[in-house]
């Protein structure tokens, strides 16, 4: 990284900040921060956001209502599935606007066309809309009153009456009509209807009130308290019936003119949408721009800028904002100053092994001069998951699922891509696994065709116990009074030695890590001990000679001893023992490698066990279910282990792998860049 | 020998096998379910998510079903003692599944609220699960035989192998709940993940501690 300053003329800023905004090669940093010394504020003043940001705004605010009206009206589209199984690159579109000012003349044209034909339809949408709401509330007040069959103008009060209208809960009608008469002198008149359930699934009775003027207060006072609920009809004319029929005549209307009206806009839909969408992000990239603005200083006649760059692009973006600034600005580029935790990041691996940084990433992406453990991580990752999955046939299935993934899939999500592309190769590593311990479905082929592998030089080793090549005859080796007689143990000694070569790499990475930052003292006491440990085992295992091994862990266990009191005295040189044990710790994780590979192989015999046990205990439909039992168990089988795989081969990576030498912790570099979805420059 | 039949023996470790850690399972994907069941109170389209996470505490109960069927159908022949073992070896191993539960009941909350964190709520959720690794992994050095004649791995020693590890393996509990604590500390800082995971660690010391005395009973030097 190196950390570039660019001090440049105000009226060439804006086509530099256009071109290192299309390039993306630059992380802004913030002067704001640097503006709090009063030695730069003497110098440099904040600045604003580019003038046209407001034009921006209003113009982004404007598109997102077409955008969301569109939408709205949008019918669903079809092939949900395949879509989404098999997405379709948006096309896109060639633009070509050398300022802000030219994307907002042509927002602002096109806006206006937009509008040109919408707004009208628009408004009667929204026009048609409400009154169709209004009807609806309208006819189911007038459903509650049906049974009075009675000219609603009646229901108006009068020069000297006074008469109500609604709704009161069932079981309080015998009460309000004696409250009434009794308040009233007997002056007053409450006609029931039949019962009804409104919308809230309550019993209410349609009742009207009528009773002299000067009772007003009282009696509406009263219906208040009995939950009264009042329906507004005194603007109509005619019986409740008749009344009925227009509503539902004239919402008829209004529902089809509103669907000629969708129509009409779905219409306009197909015609707008996609340049819609075009216009939304060239906004969005000029307001990006302007607001970008926020992170330079200004003189009176310049802007200054600062930013980071990978150093491989220091040069194209030298070039590019002298070239963009003809000649009116300064560029200078520093080995960076400040701090190593706020130097950004970028990892840059080679294409094949580019899309594991996200493991890398998932972890922590390293600190800044840190090693970047991504390529150390691949053939791990790769060969523990083929190891833990040992299934040919599923892992041609994964393998199928990451191509799928990967190019279908991936054609639109980059995190799809690189998911994909690792399953791809966690698959073709699980083939082989599967191919080297015999595992096809587990035991199928023994158990529904009577083809034992294991009895035939195609498979090497047998997970559950002996093959053609590693049997009670044959052992690969003797280890003291232990043989390695039969595949379980054979691959408990691989998995060790495995880690423990795992472990070594790791150790290594770390050792010269430290050597190159902090001296030979550091290295040799956090990663030389164990790696004098490990080297003296296997000159004692080699040579044969136990005195060795004896010699070098005794020596190991002083060393941590040492360590553990040059740290913290008495107690942690005590505690520096366990050390020990930590490192066997380490190690003896590795153990998971056999467990897991005997888990898959072992639920699959399972799976294949139950099937024929159901296939020949059940007349008839027995080989229907048996399939049933294969098809489901597998699958299941399938995805517990193969997401066990997974995540197991990365705890390897995270506890074991990267605490010998893996910190992490460095921040990301994120360039100022536009993203284009729906358009192209070039 | 204590029986005719070394399977009747046999039968009560599969049953110790398949009894404890599906009682373990059961406990802990109970707890990722209640998770669960609120996350998708809140966003039904985290449904995936929730069985995912769900699974995991799974696993114990599976690897129990399967030392279980391994010792009644495929070592039949095995010591009868090493079949007991095995089942205690896994049974109470699996009871880490608890921990697991627990941890990805955490992990699920924390990608209900970021979706970004999966990966490494995953790998913490999964930490609590080497414990009933550990058990299977001394299940299957009983069952296969691998210490051939040795009476640790034959006689009623093959018990105290089981009870280490298996015992040991309760420890899961405890990771369980430290790895909770990390999967809350990462999602507000995801640079806490390093640091959080040595810490969630720590508890499976004594899970080797467990393993290791096993395997030296196994080997059976002492006697």
């Amino acid at each position: 990284m190196k950390k570039l300053r660019a001090v440049i003329l105000d009226e060439k800023m804006d086509k530099v900040v256009r071109e290192l905004h299309e390039e993306g090669l630059v992380e802004l940093c913030d002067l704001a921060s640097k503006l709090e010394d009063p030695e730069w504020a003497g110098l440099l003043s904040p600045s604003s956001p580019a003038p046209y940001i407001r034009d921006v705004s209003a113009l982004l605010i404007k598109t997102n209502r077409f955008l969301d009206l569109f939408d709205s009206v949008k019918e669903e589209e079809k092939g949900g599935l395949k879509e989404l199984l098999n997405p379709t690159l948006p096309p896109k579109e060639k633009v070509n606007f050398s300022s802000a000012d030219e994307v907002i003349a042509y927002g602002r044209s096109l806006l206006e066309e937009v509008e040109g034909e919408v707004k009208e339809l628009a408004d009667r949408l929204n026009h048609l809309e409400n009154r169709i709401n209004y009807l609806q509330q309208l006819k189911s007040y007038l459903n509650y009153l049906k049974d009075f069959e009675v000219d609603l103008e009646y229901l108006k009060s009068g020069p000297y009456t006074y008469v109500v209208v609604g709704l009161i809960p069932e079981e309080r009608v015998s009460q309000l009509k004696e409250k009434v008469s009794s308040i009233t002198d007997n002056l007053s008149e409450v006609v029931e209807g039949k019962p009804v359930v409104t919308g809230e699934r309550e019993r209410k009775v349609p009742v009207v009130v009528v009773t002299l003027k000067e009772y007003k207060d009282k009696v509406s006072g009263e219906l208040r308290r009995s939950g009264f609920e009042r329906i507004e009809v005194s603007n109509l004319k005619g019986t409740p019936g008749e009344n009925l029929e227009r509503i539902e005549k004239e919402i008829r209307e209004c529902e089809k003119e509103r669907e000629d009206i969708l129509n009409k806009l779905r219409e306009l839909a197909k015609k707008w949408y996609r340049k819609l969408l075009v216009l939304h992000e060239l906004l969005e990239i000029e307001k990006e721009r302007a607001e970008s603005y926020t992170y330079y200083g200004r003189t009176e006649r310049t802007y200054m800028l600062e930013g980071w760059v990978p150093e491989k692009y220091v040069d194209r973006v030298k070039n590019t904002i002298e070239r963009a600034s003809e000649g009116c600005g300064v560029v200078e580029v520093r080995e960076p100053d400040e701090p190593e935790e706020k130097i950004p990041v970028m990892l840059d691996n080679p294409k094949p092994v580019k899309p594991f940084e996200m493991l890398t990433e998932m972890f922590a992406p390293p600190k800044y001069n840190e090693i970047d453990p991504t390529l150390l991580i691949v053939p791990g990752f790769l060969i523990f998951y083929g190891i833990m999955l040992t299934d040919a046939v599923y892992g041609l299935l994964l393998t199928l699922i990451g191509l799928f993934v990967w190019k279908k899939l991936g054609k639109v999500s980059e995190g799809a891509r690189n998911i994909g592309y690792i399953l791809t190769l966690a698959g073709i590593a699980t083939v082989i696994a599967g191919i080297i311990t015999g595992g096809y479905l587990g035991d199928f082929l023994k158990e529904f065709l009577g083809f034992d592998i294991y009895k035939t030089p195609f498979a090497l080793v047998n997970p559950l116990g002996e093959s053609f090549y590693i049997n009670e005859l044959r052992p690969l080796l003797k280890l003291g009074s232990i043989s390695v007689d039969n595949g379980p143990i054979a691959i408990l000694l691989f998995s060790i030695l495995v880690g423990i070569l795992h472990l070594f790499i790791g150790l290594v990475v770390g050792f010269k890590e430290n050597l190159e930052k902090k001296g030979f003292k550091e290295a040799f006491l956090n990663q030389g001990i164990w790696l004098l440990l490990i080297i003296g085992l296997a000159l004692g295992l080699v040579t044969n000679m136990p005195s060795i091994i004896l010699a070098t862990v005794a020596l190991v266990v002083l060393l941590c001893i040492v360590r553990g009191y040059m740290k913290g005295g008495i107690l942690d040189a005590m505690l520096g023992v366990m050390d020990i044990t930590g490192f066997l710790g380490n190690v003896l994780s590795y153990a998971r490698l056999l467990a897991l590979c005997l888990a898959t192989g072992g639920l699959a015999m399972a799976v294949n066990i139950m099937a024929k046990l159901i296939g020949d205990s059940v007349p008839v439909i027995g080989i229907l279910l048996a399939l049933i039992v294969l098809l489901i168990g597998h699958t299941f089988n399938f995805v517990m282990n193969g997401l066990g795989a997974f995540i197991h081969s990365l705890r390897l990576h995270y506890v074991e792998f990267f605490g010998q030498f893996y910190e992490g912790g460095g921040k990301k570099f994120q360039p100022f860049k536009a993203r284009r979805e729906y358009t192209t420059v070039n | 020998m204590v029986f005719d039949n070394p399977l009747l023996l046999g039968a009560i470790g599969a049953g110790l096998a398949v009894g404890i850690a599906g009682f373990g399972s059961g406990v802990g994907a109970g707890i990722a379910g209640a998770s669960g069941a609120g996350v998708i109170a809140e966003d039904p389209s985290k449904f995936g998510t929730a069985i995912v996470f769900q699974a995991l505490p799974q696993t114990q109960g599976l690897y129990g079903f399967l030392v279980a069927i391994l010792i009644l159908f495929v070592f039949q022949s095995a010591p009868e003692w090493a079949m007991v073992g095995a089942g205690i070896a896994t049974g109470l191993a699996g009871l880490s599944a608890i921990g697991q539960g627990i941890a990805s009941s955490a992990g699920l909350g924390a990608v209900a609220e970021d979706e970004k964190i999966f990966g490494k709520a995953m790998v913490f959720s999964v930490l609590p699960e080497t414990q009933a690794i550990y058990g299977l992994l001394v299940a299957i050095l009983l069952l296969v035989g691998v210490f051939g004649k040795s009476p640790g791995a034959t006689t009623i020693a093959a018990l105290g192998a089981g009870l280490a590890v298996g015992f040991a393996g309760l420890s899961g509990i405890g990771q369980g709940i430290t790895a909770a604590g990390a999967i809350g500390a990462t999602a507000r800082d995801p640079d806490a993940m390093g640091k959080g995971l040595v810490l969630a660690v720590m508890p499976e010391t004594f899970a080797i501690f467990g393993l290791l005395i096993a395997i030296l009973i196994m080997l059976g030097i002492m006697f």
